[in-house]
């Protein structure tokens, strides 16, 4: 049918004009990467609020530090190695994806994914 | 006085339930007596509860609850909150709703005496095991042993009219999950073959969701204007535990729908029974075992914890057991095609589950770390938007036409218009976006949010002949709830994603301008309110030379506790919130935030869609 034609083929292209557009807005200047980083941030000494949205002593030092490391040319990754070297993984907001986060980073997709498996299976059956 | 006779109250409801339980095998008790006493046993239980409201409010220093939460300076209304705001209280609330839900329960009709005797039975069990607990490890009826004439004060923090009534309104839904546990469990003990039981849990499986909804929204709205962070959500570790039962009921609510359609998964169905109730008891446990640091952990203390993990355990494999010895034969048909109704609630189901699982993982995970590797970590916020998300996304898409799908066929009526819709929403969206402010996230928000909107309403209009009567109202219920969702996504992908913040170094008198507002810090006022001491900062906020509001926002000192609260000043608009911050004084100038939270208010009338179209799913058959 042409109508189901226009509509997949305007579909498929919301999506590359959806990726595309999104990677020409890529440009971030400093203050949007502490932002973005700070975000993801524990304040060591408040309760479960992130260093960009604190105001206490320490978050106030570690925005400055953050920035400070950017204006170096230091990178996002580098920056969160020194961060967890210093104060531990606990000030990081989202896990590392390591060893030990394995399990928390799999488990959601994974599960979905078997089930997702069975149901296909289980309805093609009938 | 009053404490006695609560502790009187409470220890002879505790033996009318254990004389109940024990009744089976002796003397077989007609079923009008088992009401009544199952009613009597209410009464008492909420005598006992009152019974220490009234020590509350004539601050009755001898009981030592009282003393020890409680302070004759105190407002009113803060007196009778106090009632639960410490841990003692608040498990003699749960237990008192627990038989408030069987006093209501021993009135229903449509149900087999046999059926309904079983299932308050389970009920008395329940409360066997929550008084118990209350009498010996958590007794608010215990007497001062020094007299004295002054409390020692509530927490500030939880000072608040938002506050006062949080915690009744979420303990109606967490301990409303009881009866469906009941109902399940006698269902399974009584192989129960009829299907009208289920009807019944539908109502009450969405009477405690609506409530646990209400609770939830209460204590994120006390967050966004108490904590003073801009935000209203947090993925705090007690946040997510009751989002756990909200979203398996959620899940129970939808999977209950079926029984229109006739195609039951009654296994399935039992299963999210147990789980709700297990998530709910669950979440007691990690809230007031103190393993979480929160403002709502009052008292931390081991025994009572390892007391709630042992009732936890009980409770929970208990029902499991008896799910898996006495499990129905799943004998009906399902009937799936690619995208039917039944298929749809299946899907639904099947995201809700895992996004449950996820979040369940995510709050304990630090916990399991730590004891396996004594290492702490951290999981939050960027965790759970970066799984909970994507994973909720293939619902949202489909929630919008869900109810208009048909039982038997995979033929969608009018399919077109849906189509063209979607293109159109997502194509202004991105085209608008393009011209604004681009960002992924908020682009697969307001696509998301609009479309379950207009789609919705698409699926009215198509598929019903309109009426302006309560049976019309009745039927298109699903729609409506459908469309509160859609407003509460635009809302809540606005308020994150387009928060705009300014930071300000300020003195008396000083100006400022945010977009086409100007805004001049008046004066400072500092006044003695009943229990604590006010600074307030005024702001003026001018549109056009026209002044718009006046903002007082600023901080509060509680001499009693030595503590100092924020308190955000915040510009209530259809279309965006003027929230302000009064941070600290540094040379005569003072530090303010100020956040433009677009759209907020859409979360909270997108919750309130939700709660009435709750209601009025619960008097739907």
């Amino acid at each position: 049918m042409k109508f189901n034609h226009a509509c997949k083929l305007i579909l498929k292209n919301l999506f590359l004009i959806f990726i595309l557009t999104s990677g020409v807005h890529g440009n971030e200047n400093v203050n949007d990467k502490v932002k973005k980083l700070t975000l993801e941030l524990r304040c060591m000494t408040c309760q479960n609020q992130s260093i960009y949205d604190s105001d206490a002593d320490f978050s106030i030092d570690i925005k400055k530090l953050v920035k400070q490391k950017f204006h170096e040319g230091k990178t996002e990754s580098e920056i969160k190695k020194f961060l967890v070297e210093r104060y531990g993984e606990y000030i990081l907001f989202r896990p590392l994806i390591n060893f030990k986060n394995l399990f928390l980073w799999l488990f959601p997709f994974t599960i979905l994914a078997i089930v997702t498996v069975f149901l296909i299976f289980s309805a093609r059956k009938k | 006085m009053s404490s006695l006779i609560g502790f009187l109250a409470l220890f002879i409801s505790l033996v009318l339930n254990l004389f109940l339980l024990s009744s089976i095998p002796l003397i077989n008790l007609s079923i009008v007596r088992f009401n009544f006493l199952i009613r009597i046993s209410a009464i008492l239980t909420l005598t006992s509860f009152f019974s220490l409201m009234v020590a509350y409010v004539t601050s009755d220093f001898n009981n030592f609850n009282v003393f020890q939460n409680s302070h004759s300076q105190k407002p009113m209304i803060y007196k009778i909150s106090g009632t639960w705001g410490n841990h003692e209280g608040s498990m003699l609330l749960w237990i008192s709703i627990l038989s408030i839900y069987a006093f209501f329960f021993s009135f229903s009709k449509k149900i087999d005496d046999k059926l309904k005797k079983q299932t308050l039975l389970i009920q008395t069990s329940l409360h066997i095991l929550f008084s118990l607990f209350i009498i010996l490890t958590s007794n608010p009826f215990l007497i001062n042993s020094v007299i004295v004439d002054e409390g020692l004060g509530l927490n500030p923090i939880l000072q608040d009219p938002g506050l006062a009534i949080h915690p009744p309104v979420l303990y109606a839904g967490y301990v409303g999950y009881s009866i469906i546990f009941s109902l399940a469990i006698a269902g399974l003990l009584q192989k129960e073959k009829n299907n009208e039981w289920l009807y019944l849990a539908k109502k009450w499986s969405l009477i405690s969701w609506t409530f646990l909804t209400g609770g939830i929204a209460l204590g994120s709205y006390w967050a966004y204007y108490e904590l003073g962070w801009g935000g209203w959500w947090f993925w705090d570790p007690v946040e997510n535990i009751s989002l756990m039962p909200w979203i398996a009921g959620l899940a129970l609510v939808h999977s209950l729908l079926m029984i229109k359609g006739e195609q039951i998964l009654k296994k399935w169905i039992i299963f999210l029974s147990i789980l709700c109730f297990s998530l709910s008891i669950f979440g007691t446990f990690l809230v007031r075992s103190g393993i979480l640091t929160s403002v709502h952990s009052f008292a931390a203390d081991a025994s009572r914890g390892l007391f709630i993990l042992l009732i936890f355990f009980l409770i929970t494999g208990f029902g499991f057991l008896i799910f898996l010895l006495k499990s129905p034969d799943n004998s009906g048909k399902i009937n799936l095609l690619f995208i039917n109704k039944v298929s749809a609630l299946v899907i639904n189901n099947v995201l809700m589950i895992v996004t449950t699982l996820t979040i369940l993982l995510g709050t304990i995970y630090p916990i399991i770390v730590e004891v396996i590797t004594n290492e702490r970590i951290s999981v939050g916020g960027p965790y759970f938007n970066s799984t909970v998300i994507p994973i909720m996304i293939p619902g949202f898409l489909l929630m919008s036409i869900a109810p208009v799908l048909s039982w038997q066929t995979n033929k969608i009526k009018n399919y077109r218009y849906y189509v063209i819709g979607f293109i159109l929403i997502s194509l202004l969206v991105l085209f608008y976006s393009y011209f604004t402010i681009f960002n992924p996230w908020g682009i697969l928000g307001l696509i998301l949010g609009f479309w379950i909107i207009i789609a919705s309403f698409l699926a009215i209009i198509l598929s019903y002949k309109l009426k302006l009567n309560f049976n019309f109202f009745k039927k298109i219920n699903s729609h409506i709830a459908h469309i509160g969702v859609g407003i509460a996504i635009i809302g809540i992908t606005c308020s994150s994603v387009f928060k705009n913040e300014y930071q300000y170094n300020l003195k008396q008198g000083d100006e400022f301008k945010i977009k086409n507002n100007k805004i001049i810090f008046e004066n400072v006022e500092t006044s003695n309110e009943k229990n604590y001491q006010a600074l307030r900062i005024n702001f003026v906020i001018t549109d056009k030379d026209r002044v718009l509001s006046t903002i007082k926002a600023g901080k509060n000192y509680y001499p009693t506790s030595k503590i100092i609260t924020t308190e955000a000043g915040i510009l209530h608009q259809w279309f965006r919130d003027v929230y302000f911050i009064v941070g600290e004084q540094k040379n005569n100038e003072w530090f303010i935030k100020v956040y433009i939270n677009p759209f907020v208010s859409f979360i909270w009338l997108g919750v309130i869609i939700m709660i009435y179209s709750g209601f009025i799913g619960a008097t739907k058959r």
